[in-house]
């Protein structure tokens, strides 16, 4: 036993090298690469350029823009693919009792934890939603700002109990009910513009942002908010708050669903 | 020359747990374990693809400095292709923060699966569970 998986990890490993190897020298990996390709060049130079108005994006951010614009049809299907398997998680344990039937109260962690917790449970949601607004000007965005999010919920479960949770308001129905109104909002977004080509007799195509040269119609990247002008980049702003609150809500949700008490979860099996 | 070594040597080690990865996906009976091999496995993907995408030009992120809410005046083409050219390669990060998030989803629908049938049959090792359940249809 011990000498066949020497053997294998001893192969495993010469087969790794030899393959990275000729991965190198076959030119399909570069290997120490000065520039960008081709493609991440255009990317680059096109989506904050204001004189090429018909291909921009509107945002220094060439991730949020590539995610959110160029290719925002693939990140309205990948939401909805999390979406569905956050569905089917809950399908599992449709019918179970969250709480547990004793309050758990005068136990836990310790004091300093407790308060440390309560504090940065009000803290983590305000950096989550910074990270979600400053998604098309900074590193960061919907999905980011949501992971970061659902940290909160998870350390308020370890530290102090699921049932302050669920009793302050953050059940199972409200939770999918806040991340479906993330996706209905999305879809909103993603139509809105089409919307207003049809009221203006012109054409515009489903998840776009900015003006095209053949389609016209959309959304202003400079927009004028309470009379400040603010750079909130056509879509991309409202598209990364959307995606906000259904990731952060999704997340959330399945901590919640994942930390519910194995006596109820035995009796939901039981029944199934 | 040693930098083509440390270059093969990064590629190596991703291939290699690659490997290793599918290996326990494959070999090892423990659900749990598979489970686990499968996110090494998919971060193994995300840090090749990240690895793709990098350059040894001062390598800068993907943004462009100093954009704010207020910002209202745009860059030239000059400035523009002045950071195309330090900024490294956006694709592979777009893929990479889907990639997580789909990976998490079915991260989780997984451990749900997994705390069932460790409900249903008592033990986590795919043998015991099969045999349990050719003998359950039986």
């Amino acid at each position: 036993m011990e000498k066949r998986l020497i053997c294998l990890g001893v192969c495993i490993t010469v087969t790794a090298f030899i393959l990275a190897f000729a991965l190198i020298y076959t030119g399909i990996v570069p290997l120490a690469p000065t520039g960008n390709r081709p493609l991440a060049t255009i990317f680059l130079e096109s989506t904050f350029n204001a004189e090429k108005w018909w291909i921009w994006a509107g945002s220094p951010e060439v991730v949020t823009s590539i995610l959110w614009d160029y290719r925002g049809i693939d990140t309205v299907y990948e939401t909805t693919v999390f979406f569905l398997a956050i569905i089917g998680a809950i399908t599992v344990v449709r019918t179970m009792k969250l709480l547990p039937e004793t309050s758990g109260k005068g136990r836990g962690l310790t004091v300093i934890a407790k308060t440390i917790t309560k504090i940065t449970f009000a803290t983590i949601p305000i950096i989550a939603f910074s990270i979600a607004v400053h998604g098309h000007l900074t590193p960061g965005g919907g999905f980011q700002a949501g992971s970061a999010f659902a940290v909160a919920p998870l350390l308020v479960i370890a530290a102090l109990s699921l049932r302050l949770l669920v009793e302050r308001g953050w059940g199972k129905e409200r939770l999918l009910a806040l991340r479906t109104t993330g996706l209905i909002l999305i879809g909103i977004i993603a139509i809105i513009v089409p919307i207003l080509a049809i009221l203006r007799h012109s054409i515009a195509y489903i998840m776009q942002n900015q003006a095209k040269l053949w389609a016209p119609a959309g959304l202003s990247a400079v927009v004028d908010l309470l009379g400040v002008k603010s750079l909130l980049s056509g879509t991309l702003f409202w598209l990364n708050l959307s995606e906000f609150l259904a990731v952060s809500a999704g997340l959330s949700l399945v901590f919640v669903l994942l930390a519910a008490p194995t006596k109820n979860f035995d009796k939901e099996v039981k029944t199934q | 020359m040693i930098k083509d070594i440390v270059w093969i040597y990064y590629y190596a080690s991703l291939i290699l747990i690659t490997f290793m990865s599918i290996y326990g996906i494959a070999v090892r009976p423990n659900l749990l374990k598979k489970i686990i091999m499968l996110s090494i496995l998919s971060d193994t993907a995300n840090m090749l693809a990240v690895l793709l995408g990098y350059h040894i030009l001062s390598p800068k992120p993907p943004v462009y400095p100093g954009g704010t809410f207020s910002t209202t005046q745009f860059p030239s083409q000059e400035q523009l292709s002045t950071f195309a050219k330090y900024a490294v390669d956006p694709i592979p990060q777009v893929l990479v923060v889907t990639a997580i998030v789909i990976g998490l989803a079915v991260l989780v629908f997984l451990s749900f699966v997994a705390v069932l049938i460790y409900r249903r049959y008592g033990t986590l090792d795919m043998r015991v569970v099969s045999k349990k359940a050719r003998h359950e249809v039986k």
